[in-house]
């Protein structure tokens, strides 16, 4: 009688978060599968069934592989270096050293710049014939004629890394900071006193204890970095030959500049179904880890 | 107490529509119509940045009110990207009560805008004796389902800007075949031995300016994106033998610089007008800035029709903006007064001689003032009145869409043009069989 009244409360307790979850999650998810199995423009009053129709072209269509290889390679290869170098410096800024606080204020700055101004920022500097980037790398030797960063589409795509890397590294660094603080002090002094190496102490006391935190910033930001949108739209909007352009671009392009909710829907089903896979393939691998770990260290 | 006809329109704007037509056509023009009281009415006006003295448009609304006492223009500018235009319009118009009155729209848009039911057609009111006076082409542009929606107000078409001085240096004309341009471009910078002098910039860009640089290309070689009958022919050999050209100019005859494929009209206009390039393919407005004080390239520029291929004649592409009456306008009376006052004879001439942009109705071009103020219009009206528009389809957005792509993928080298126009060609059809419903 008691434990079922607790189970009651406890599910009574939990209604309010699982129906906003329903409401704000679930709900649109669903009317997004429903969209892409319908012709739907709005404006003009089309709408009809479609079934698969829309997946069947997008399936062939080379824009939408293309965009699919652009979101995944942004994503890892931002997030790659964005981990790596974020780790680096919050190494770096967790000693203690004199204008340490004004080195991490500094370091915080770019997150703290709108990505609109961000890419406007970076859009200048990557400029053929006004940019700053090419007018150094002339100056100094390096090449001979500018070089068209945001023109050619090998070179687009990582001039947009780099901008996403500088904005979002600081990210990073912050939670990062907050993990090292958490290592606690002593065990650094009993590895020393083991004769540990900086860099034995690096791998077998920071590492393991800063993982559970790495592998949070890292699905925060593959999720984040899958999804990237303003940042892109605003530095090259997709181009050149679409070697820009990540599958959120594609779908914002189909559904407000175009109209075609059936379509641009069934492309957004496409970045959730990517983003929910990769979000559980993290999540796996996380915990295979911490198995491991924690069945290594008993 | 609001007029009559501002509470009939908002109910009833087809009728209202039609007793103020009766009274635009019949009452001599200057004063106002019985249905329209002596009360104050404010019209919002809705448009882009107008190239060239922004003044210019602001002394025609001054005029405009001051022969229309009761008429207020509240002139309301749009951000200067047109996809952003495009947008505030889908969104406002299609969510009613957009509190807007005149419209100035992008050729492209109109079928669109037709079909979704956000502007009123003007058959009743916009008449063939009027009508006569436009440019066919520019009319053709505003019809869709055999309905007028929109007024010409100016026209745009894209042009071939040379370098007179190294022409002639060089002993060549003017090139009437893109054959001959690649020809003339190898000599003169073969001679010119200058590695900062580009030979041949256009709009390469993944944008609308690509459309219609492209459907230059294609259209020269006689092939073309759509029939009127609404297939497609994009596949045709001519098109893709024209796509493969606009790749070559670039990757074969290296005629373009690579920069062309992110170059827009600004960065095209900016590298001719500092001297940097022999050719460039662009909009009549640049003219005046080529010509403006202080120009590195002043007195050295020509303008003609662009180049053919072979035996056949250039075909440039028509662009310019129309003016058209939201459908929820409660003036539709007065925002019709406005569209007719902003694209009379005399409005027109003064945008003309001020601004330097086209106008839509041909005998504007004879008039002494104008062709004294800007004496390169006259010789740009051929060319105006044969540009062909692009396709008018109401499903035009997603047209440019997939075809900005492809050709864009053609142009980086990402795909061969064949491969590229299939490609097209599928998604273009599964978009157009909605027009078939």
């Amino acid at each position: 009688m008691n434990r079922q009244s607790e189970t009651l409360t406890g599910y009574l307790l939990l209604f309010p978060a699982l129906f906003i979850l329903t409401l704000l999650a679930l709900c649109p998810i669903l009317i997004l599968f429903w969209l892409s199995m319908r012709y739907r423009v709005l404006p003009f009053g089309i709408d009809l069934f479609a079934g698969a129709d829309h997946y069947v072209v997008l399936l062939q269509a080379p824009r939408f592989w293309n965009s699919l290889g652009v979101t995944l390679y942004f994503a890892a290869l931002s997030v790659a270096l964005e981990v790596l170098l974020g780790l680096s410096i919050a190494l770096l800024l967790s000693r203690r050293f004199r204008g340490a606080g004004w080195a991490r204020a500094l370091i915080l700055l770019p997150w703290a710049i709108p990505t609109v101004v961000t890419a406007k920022l970076w859009d200048w500097i990557y400029q053929p014939d006004l940019g700053v980037l090419n007018y150094l790398l002339q100056n100094l030797g390096i090449t001979t004629a500018p070089v068209n960063w945001l023109g050619t589409p090998s070179l687009a795509i990582h001039a947009a890394i780099i901008a996403d890397v500088w904005k979002t590294t600081p990210f990073v660094v912050i939670l990062l900071l907050a993990g090292l603080a958490l290592v606690p002090r002593d065990l650094y002094q009993a590895a020393a006193l083991d004769g540990a190496s900086s860099w034995q102490s690096f791998v077998h006391v920071t590492l393991p204890l800063l993982r559970p935190i790495l592998l949070v910033v890292t699905l925060f930001r593959t999720i984040d970095a899958l999804r990237a949108f303003d940042l892109l739209y605003v530095l090259t909007g997709g181009g050149p030959a679409d070697a820009t352009e990540t599958l959120s671009l594609y779908a914002y392009k189909i559904l407000f500049q175009t109209m075609q909710f059936g379509y641009g829907s069934a492309i957004g089903v496409m970045l959730f179904l990517v983003v929910a896979m990769v979000s559980l393939l993290q999540l796996w691998l996380g915990r295979q880890d911490m198995r491991r770990l924690v069945g290594r260290t008993p | 107490m609001t007029s009559l006809t501002s509470k009939q329109s908002a109910r009833a704007p087809a009728a209202a529509l039609l007793v103020l037509s009766l009274c635009v056509s019949g009452c001599p023009t200057g004063s106002s119509p019985p249905t329209v009281a002596s009360d104050m009415v404010t019209i919002v006006f809705k448009h882009g940045k107008i190239s060239g003295d922004p003044r210019s448009l602001q002394d025609l609304l001054h005029q405009f009110e001051a022969r229309h006492p009761n008429i207020r223009v509240r002139s309301e500018p749009l951000p200067s990207s047109t996809d952003q235009q495009h947008q505030i319009y889908a969104i406002n118009l299609e969510g009613g009560a957009s509190g807007m009155d005149v419209l100035a729209m992008d050729v492209i848009w109109i079928a669109e805008f037709a079909r979704a039911g956000w502007i009123h057609p003007l058959d009743n009111l916009f008449e063939p004796g009027q009508r006569a006076e436009f440019f066919p082409n520019t009319l053709e542009a505003a019809t869709y389902q055999e309905k007028i929606w929109a007024v010409p107000w100016y026209i745009d078409a894209g042009v071939l800007y040379y370098r007179k001085d190294l022409l002639k240096k060089y002993g060549r004309r003017p090139p009437p075949t893109w054959e001959e341009l690649v020809e003339t471009v190898r000599i003169v910078l073969g001679g010119e031995q200058e590695p900062r002098l580009y030979g041949f910039i256009w709009q390469g860009r993944q944008y609308e300016g690509l459309i219609c640089n492209a459907l230059e290309f294609i259209r020269s070689n006689g092939g073309d994106v759509l029939r009127p009958d609404g297939w497609t022919e994009l596949t045709s050999p001519d098109t893709v033998e024209a796509v493969a050209f606009m790749r070559d100019l670039i990757h074969r005859h290296a005629v373009s610089p690579p920069l062309v494929t992110m170059a827009d009209e600004e960065t095209s206009r900016h590298l001719f007008a500092g001297g940097r390039a022999l050719f460039t393919r662009n909009w009549p407005y640049a003219w005046t800035l080529f010509e403006q004080e202080g120009s590195p390239v002043r007195g050295k520029v020509g303008v003609g029709p662009l180049p053919g291929f072979g035996n056949r004649a250039g075909v440039s592409t028509l662009g310019g903006w129309h003016l058209g009456i939201a459908h929820d306008s409660r003036q539709p009376g007065a925002a019709w007064k406005l569209i007719e006052f902003l694209t009379s004879p005399e409005a027109q001439k003064m945008m003309a001689r001020k601004a330097g942009i086209a106008p839509t109705r041909a005998g504007v071009y004879r008039d002494p003032e104008v062709v004294a103020a800007q004496p390169f219009l006259p010789a740009l009206q051929p060319i105006l009145a044969s540009a062909r528009p692009r396709p008018v389809t109401p499903f035009y957005p997603m047209v440019s869409q997939i075809l900005q792509s492809e050709f864009s993928a053609v142009l980086a080298g990402l795909r061969s043009p064949r491969a590229a126009l299939v490609a097209a060609e599928r998604e273009l059809l599964h978009t157009l069989l909605l027009e078939r419903l």
